[in-house]
């Protein structure tokens, strides 16, 4: 039986692809595809790293967000990306939200309780909870998590501006629970921050390492030490730029206090697998078991070479729906941009049916607000009925906008005021495909309109950072994710307290487009009483309709699409895996917070 | 960028011999030897060096990619070429794709996943290709022969401070150094990527030019020059390079083969002009976009035949030369 290694094997049917590959190598393309050959690795202390584990023993995930930049900084505090597997098996959520039930299940949490006023929240931790290295998970543990967020005076750490806008205090009650005294009521305390509610929460810190650590430079990576410790039911054992690779631990609390089984896969691998080209191969090959996200056609073909290739649904569109809609951002502090008429001309133009039909090959639909079209977010849509965005384009009302500023055509065919041509440079992080087509659909649309629009794929770590620092002119993004079934979340994150100078970190990439000015002052007010409000509480429509008059009339961001994702699942090794039809036992992304529940149900294929 | 191409190796070996330096062949060739044996009379006007076949079905290759990419534009829309303006994934036609959907004579060549056709993309992206190389070898061997005459007529130390920058400039990794500029510069265009290769494309003409004008600068024909009072300038550029005239040319063609070479490279990697049509930029996305997967081989199929063609071309057109340059080969070919 193959092992972990011989997924780089070369096989008969990847003959022709190699020819090209090959072919392509000689006329100078390296590096086209993840790079084979692992990098230096160190191996844990802790565990017996030398024995391999048979392929059918792996469950081995697809990472499309391109090499991991430091792969030995694990810091989970810090805003560049950690290891890919970390959040799913090693550290654990407190809480858990199901998109399927609806419910939250606690994980390391038992219970997370307010009073009535809502400003006071009281955590049960769950009784037997141990980090890897045997130490207690306990209250302490909580409460130097919540103190480090909150002396963080830079807001730059994850969680930071969230937990300073919210927590006064944290008080230990016990060994196993701690008291959250918030500045004001708060009904989703503990769904925003705690619950996995969109790819991850906050990640608790063992205390008796991090303490006397500095929160901003510890890389929580010593094999010697066997750190990074977690949790989770398995312990990370190689990390390199393409490849990280976990071990299940026999002494896993969770088995050990009868809250869940030891999980069945002995071993978790994510890999970097580049291009689509790699990913389908691979997944043809029964080389992957999960891929993140692929287009329809890759996916049709990868069925027609691989018939035990399934996705959550089982016929067209085959699609989840991402919580995280798809929008243009612009840069408001960037001239003609600063302008929400300016904005509000590149809405008009952009025809979101030919975005979906193109960059989604027709397996998504248009965006009509900000927010994901969840069921349970339908009354907050439904109530700005009319300002939703016109799904077709509208170039006379773009134009003439533009015109009322004063813009004219020129020879070229686009517009130019004071010798200087209108452009717009878009940037789209490297690796993800879908937003570099969107991007591209964009751009056409545009320029047909007389806007010299470009688009640039930069690598995630320099997007990330342009973002956060504001050097850009517009983006393609998704940061008005939050919301999945209470309007609150993704509203707040455009609020004025978010607002900072260009060439300061945005905290938590809350309002990068740093968006001011009067009608920003009024919508943060209005979503700060949102805020207040219980769930569901009939004042939230009409302030919803309030604030959202505000932000489109400013046109701060331009909705774009839906997110459908098609995440397929490989059972040649492996079944278990969620499906819409009867086996929707929790949604389908392999690379969130909560693919420990995934994980759980995993069952060797019976073949 | 450029690659040692036949044609400048085997001038290099010719340069140690003198008696197969351009100038020397003239006093030595065995054509001029039968001439003056008396095969005057067999001569006609159709006996000529230029009339090599190689050199005339290269140009014939590439003078038709070339053609097609001038007249094409006023045959074909080539609006077609970008993204959202055909329907997505036709086959070529007579063909048929992964979802029964057959090919039409709206789209002869195809189209791609983002609405781009083929036929569009090899009008504009072809000649595109063509015109980097031929800016880039233009520029590059422009710089090698100002360099190289002047190294190899001068001598001293402007000779030696010449080849010290042409070496130190060989050494450099440049297809690394292409990749970190390529990806530093917001928006590129054919020309500024031109330019770009050229940087790297001078090296390797200078120092062989230098070589064959060493070799002739004490030929009798410039000793002479010498004597009658002309400037160096005049010798270098009158006398001796009309006689490098055909070696020139498929050194040439040798850089605008290395430079397409290195063009096609860098845009297969995606660092090529970001919205214009190139066949390297079609070979990234056809890659990017899994079509062998997907049975799209006409994304990946055209672009790869035009490039075939074009160095085809241009390696009949440098062989040609090489023949013209160089009697003996020619002679070995007869």
């Amino acid at each position: 039986m193959a092992n972990i290694r011989s997924v780089y094997s070369i096989r008969p049917q990847l003959t022709l692809t190699v020819i090209t590959l090959l072919f392509c190598c000689h006329l100078g393309f390296y590096g086209c595809g993840p790079d084979p050959t692992p990098q230096a690795t160190v191996e844990s202390k802790s565990q017996n790293t030398k024995a391999k584990i048979a392929r059918e023993d792996t469950v081995i995930f697809d990472y499309d967000g391109g090499p991991i930049p430091d792969p030995h900084n694990l810091n989970p505090l810090v805003p560049s990306p950690t290891g890919p597997g970390m959040r799913q098996c090693v550290w654990e959520p407190l809480f858990s939200l199901n998109y399927e039930t609806g419910e939250i299940a606690p994980w390391m949490g038992e219970s997370f309780t307010p009073n009535e006023g809502l400003d006071v929240w009281t955590l049960k931790i769950r009784a037997g909870v141990k980090w890897s290295d045997g130490e207690d998970f306990d209250a302490e543990d909580v409460i130097f998590t919540l103190n480090t967020l909150l002396n963080d005076t830079t807001q730059s750490l994850s969680d930071a501006a969230s937990m300073q806008q919210w927590v006064k205090q944290v008080e230990r009650v016990d060994s196993l629970t701690v008291r959250f005294d918030l500045k004001a009521p708060n009904p989703r305390f503990k769904l925003d921050y705690f619950s996995v509610r969109v790819g991850s929460s906050m990640v608790i810190l063992p205390q008796h390492i991090w303490v006397e650590k500095d929160p901003f430079t510890f890389k929580f990576y010593d094999p010697k030490k066997g750190w990074p410790i977690g949790t989770g039911a398995y312990q990370l054992i190689t990390a390199t730029e393409n490849e990280f690779t976990f071990r299940r631990r026999k002494d896993w609390w969770g088995a050990e206090v009868e809250f869940r089984d030891l999980p069945v896969p002995e071993q978790l691998v994510w890999m970097v697998t580049g291009v689509e080209e790699n990913r389908a191969l691979l997944a043809a090959e029964n080389q992957l078991d999960s891929i993140m996200d692929i287009t329809l056609g890759a996916f049709e073909s990868i069925r027609s070479r691989n018939p035990n290739v399934i996705a959550w649904k089982d016929k067209m569109p085959y699609v989840w729906l991402d919580p995280c809609p798809r929008q243009l951002s612009v840069n408001h502090t960037v001239p003609p941009w600063d302008n929400p008429q300016m904005r509000k001309a590149l809405s008009s133009i952009i025809d979101r049916q030919q975005v979906v039909k193109i960059a989604y090959e027709d397996t998504s639909f248009p965006s009509k607000t900000i927010f994901v079209e969840y069921p349970a977010m339908q009354p907050y849509i439904n109530v700005v009925e009319d300002l939703w965005i016109n799904p077709n384009s509208d170039v006379p009302t773009g134009r003439s906008l533009i015109e009322s500023n004063g813009w004219r055509l020129n020879n070229s065919g686009f517009y130019e005021k004071a010798g200087k041509e209108l452009s717009l440079s878009i940037q789209t992080h490297e690796a993800y495909i879908e937003k570099r087509r969107i991007a591209e659909v964009v751009v056409e649309q545009l320029r047909a309109a007389g806007i010299n629009a470009s688009t640039r794929a930069i690598a995630g770590a320099t997007w990330d950072e342009n973002k956060a620092f504001g050097n850009f002119e517009a983006v393609m993004d998704w940061d008005a994710c939050g919301s999945v079934n209470e309007p609150w979340l993704s509203m707040n994150r455009y609020t004025q307290q978010f607002l900072r100078l260009v060439g300061q970190r945005s905290p938590g990439n809350n309002n990068y487009v740093r968006w001011s000015g009067a009608g920003a002052e009024e919508y943060s007010q209005i979503v700060a009483e949102i805020g207040v409000l219980p769930l569901g509480d009939p004042g939230i429509e009409p302030l919803v309709a309030e604030a959202m008059k505000i932000f489109m009339t400013e046109q701060v961001v331009i909705p774009i699409t839906q997110a459908r994702k098609l995440i397929p699942f490989v059972t040649t090794y492996w079944e278990g895996w969620p499906t819409a039809k009867d086996n929707n036992y929790h949604h389908p992304p392999t690379w969130w917070m909560s693919t420990h529940q995934i994980i759980q149900r995993l069952r060797k294929a019976e073949r | 960028m450029t690659k040692p191409t036949r044609t400048s190796r085997t001038r290099d070996e010719d340069k140690l011999d003198t008696t197969t330096s351009p100038e020397s062949a003239q006093l030595y060739d065995p054509d001029n030897q039968d001439l003056s044996q008396g095969r005057t009379s067999s001569l006609n006007r159709w006996d000529t060096p230029w009339f090599n076949w190689k050199l005339i079905s290269g140009t014939a290759i590439v003078g038709i990619i070339v053609l097609i990419g001038i007249f094409g534009r006023f045959l074909w829309d080539t609006e077609l070429v970008y993204v959202g303006k055909c329907p997505l994934n036709l086959p070529p036609v007579g063909f048929e794709n992964s979802r029964g959907q057959t090919g039409t004579w709206s789209h002869p060549f195809g189209t791609e996943n983002s609405g781009r056709d083929m036929l569009a993309l090899t009008i504009i992206g072809a000649p595109n290709s063509l015109l980097v190389g031929f800016v880039a070898a233009t520029i590059g061997i422009g710089i090698g022969i100002l360099l190289g005459f002047i190294s190899g007529f001068i001598g001293g130390l402007t000779d030696d401070l010449i080849r010290l920058l042409a070496g130190i400039t060989i050494t450099v990794p440049s297809l690394l150094v292409l990749i970190i500029i390529q990806s530093l510069v917001e928006q590129i265009g054919l020309f500024t990527m031109a330019t770009l290769l050229a940087v790297f494309a001078w090296p390797g003409p200078t120092l062989v030019i230098r070589g064959q004008v060493m070799s002739m600068r004490e030929s009798g024909y410039v000793q002479m020059a010498r004597l009658s009072g002309a400037s160096p300038l005049r010798i270098m550029f009158g006398e001796i390079m009309p006689n490098l005239l055909p070696y020139l040319a498929a050194s040439f063609i040798g850089s605008v083969s290395g430079s397409i070479l290195a063009a096609v490279g860098l845009e297969t990697l995606g660092l090529g002009p970001q919205r214009v049509p190139t066949l390297g930029g079609t070979l990234y996305f056809a890659l990017e976009a899994a079509a062998l997967l997907r049975n799209m081989w006409w994304w990946l199929g055209i672009p790869i035949f035009i490039l075939s063609l074009i160095f085809m071309g241009l390696l009949l057109i440098n062989l040609g030369l090489d023949e013209i340059a160089n009697p003996r080969l020619r002679k070995a070919t007869e």
